[in-house]
């Protein structure tokens, strides 16, 4: 066979699927170094290439990528990457249940912050009720029959103390609070205690121990550290 | 069919496809070096079209990402004898990946493995050399599909055995229920088509 005879074989020969005969003719045609076919195969590659390089376009998933790289040591190899996907959740896990501890234990301490001042409250409404239960109490009132005042009770035991029960107390600005003052007959005022008001004005406050029956009771607005003497006019006061 | 594709979609591909062939020489040398950055490119560059090949072929994704596997791995140690000053990576890789696939699904059909050492004869990296430029430019691919389409529905046929089954003539011709002669005719026919066209370019 001539080169031209042969010139439709090489696109197959190429390909691996020239059979018999013609196979033959062109493998003996190469082995002359014979130009003209060295041409045509060289062209035949070419087609071939191109032929391939036109199959319908298919996204492969994205772990092949991995795959392949990971076989020629491009890359990670997969059980290495998934290791590596495992140990940054359990980062993630461990770093949650940490915050989730540290909110726990913050809750967990305003619950016990809230219960202690519960039964801090209830501490002292047992010790209002009991102080007001004893006969031996006296009461007088203040503030009664004025437009806005302040008004309520000074309880006095002469064993137990002093309580006081006050509402519509105004509000008072950061860093000060109430100060209640002992006054006895001829003598100069004694801190009986500071206190703070509630949301609503209100505010009961308790000096406990014994004290003098025939004293007066004030109370100022002072520094919420307190005052050793009075600083500010009396805002209500009542005498036994 | 082999060229059911969107006509967009095509010409950006025929046009990555023509640019990856012309700029790999440097991608070749770095291979040659073992730079396992330059495996990354090349697998950004073939990766898809490789994929896209060899599913057609075997047309089971799961063979499709062993064999695409293999066909880099395979490409990762030859590349010493790949000639990378003269060489054409894209081809030398496509062939590669055809011949994989086609051996799996020989092997797959019983027939393993009477061309399997002739087909690793035939893509060995000393057949990719010293290519024209224009032998593998996109206006050549243009005209290859253009002429695809003019073939008849038999020509069209042993065309895509031949390169997507891997079928001999005289396979086709059992295939077929054709004679062989009848198949070669149309084998014959259909490659001188596309030829006559590809020739056309260069006389343009």
């Amino acid at each position: 066979m001539t080169c031209d005879d042969l010139r439709d074989s090489y696109e197959l020969y190429s390909l691996g699927l020239l059979e018999g005969e013609e196979k033959r003719e062109v493998e003996a045609h190469l082995a002359r170094n014979c130009v003209v076919c060295q041409k045509h195969l060289k062209d035949a590659v070419g087609v071939n290439a191109l032929m391939l390089s036109q199959a319908q376009e298919v996204v492969p998933p994205s772990r092949l990528r991995r795959r392949v790289l990971a076989s020629v040591g491009a890359e990670r190899a997969g059980w290495e990457w998934v290791a590596a996907l495992v140990a940054a959740c359990s980062l993630i896990v461990a770093l949650w249940l940490s915050l989730e501890k540290r909110t726990t234990d913050r809750d967990l301490a305003d619950a016990r912050q809230t219960l202690q001042q519960a039964v801090t409250e209830r501490d002292r409404l047992d010790q209002a009720f009991t102080f007001l239960n004893q006969p031996e109490t006296r009461q007088v009132n203040f503030g009664q029959g004025q437009p806005a005042p302040p008004r309520g009770n000074f309880f006095l035991n002469p064993r137990m103390g002093v309580l006081l029960i006050a509402s519509n107390l105004p509000a008072l600005p950061a860093g000060k609070a109430y100060e209640m003052w002992v006054i006895p007959k001829g003598g100069m005022p004694r801190p009986a205690g500071v206190f703070q008001s509630g949301p609503q004005g209100t505010a009961m406050h308790i000096l406990p121990g014994a004290v003098d029956p025939n004293v007066t009771l004030a109370v100022t607005v002072e520094p919420d550290s307190g005052s050793p003497s009075p600083t500010s006019d009396i805002l209500f006061t009542a005498g036994f | 069919m082999l060229f059911r594709l969107i006509p967009v979609s095509l010409a950006l591909a025929l046009l990555q496809v023509a640019l990856r062939f012309k700029d790999d020489g440097d991608l070749a040398r770095r291979l040659r070096e073992r730079d396992a950055g330059a495996m990354r490119e090349l697998y950004d560059r073939y990766g898809r079209l490789v994929y896209s090949l060899i599913l057609r072929i075997v047309r089971n994704s799961a063979a499709a990402e062993d064999l695409v596997q293999e066909t880099f791995l395979r490409v990762w140690n030859r590349m010493q004898a790949f000639n990378q000053e003269r060489g054409a990576l894209g081809p030398w890789v496509l062939t590669v990946a055809r011949n994989r696939a086609i051996d799996y699904i020989r092997s797959a059909d019983g027939k393993m493995s009477a061309g399997a050492m002739e087909l690793d004869h035939l893509e060995h990296p000393g057949q990719f050399c010293d290519f024209e430029d224009r032998a593998l430019s996109l206006d050549r691919a243009r005209r290859l599909k253009d002429a695809f389409e003019k073939l008849t529905p038999h020509q069209k046929t042993v065309v895509e055995l031949a390169y997507y089954e891997g079928l001999s003539q005289t396979e086709m011709a059992e295939r077929m229920q054709q004679p062989l002669g009848t198949v070669k005719t149309w084998v014959r026919s259909a490659l001188k088509v596309l030829r006559e066209q590809l020739t056309e370019v260069a006389t343009v």
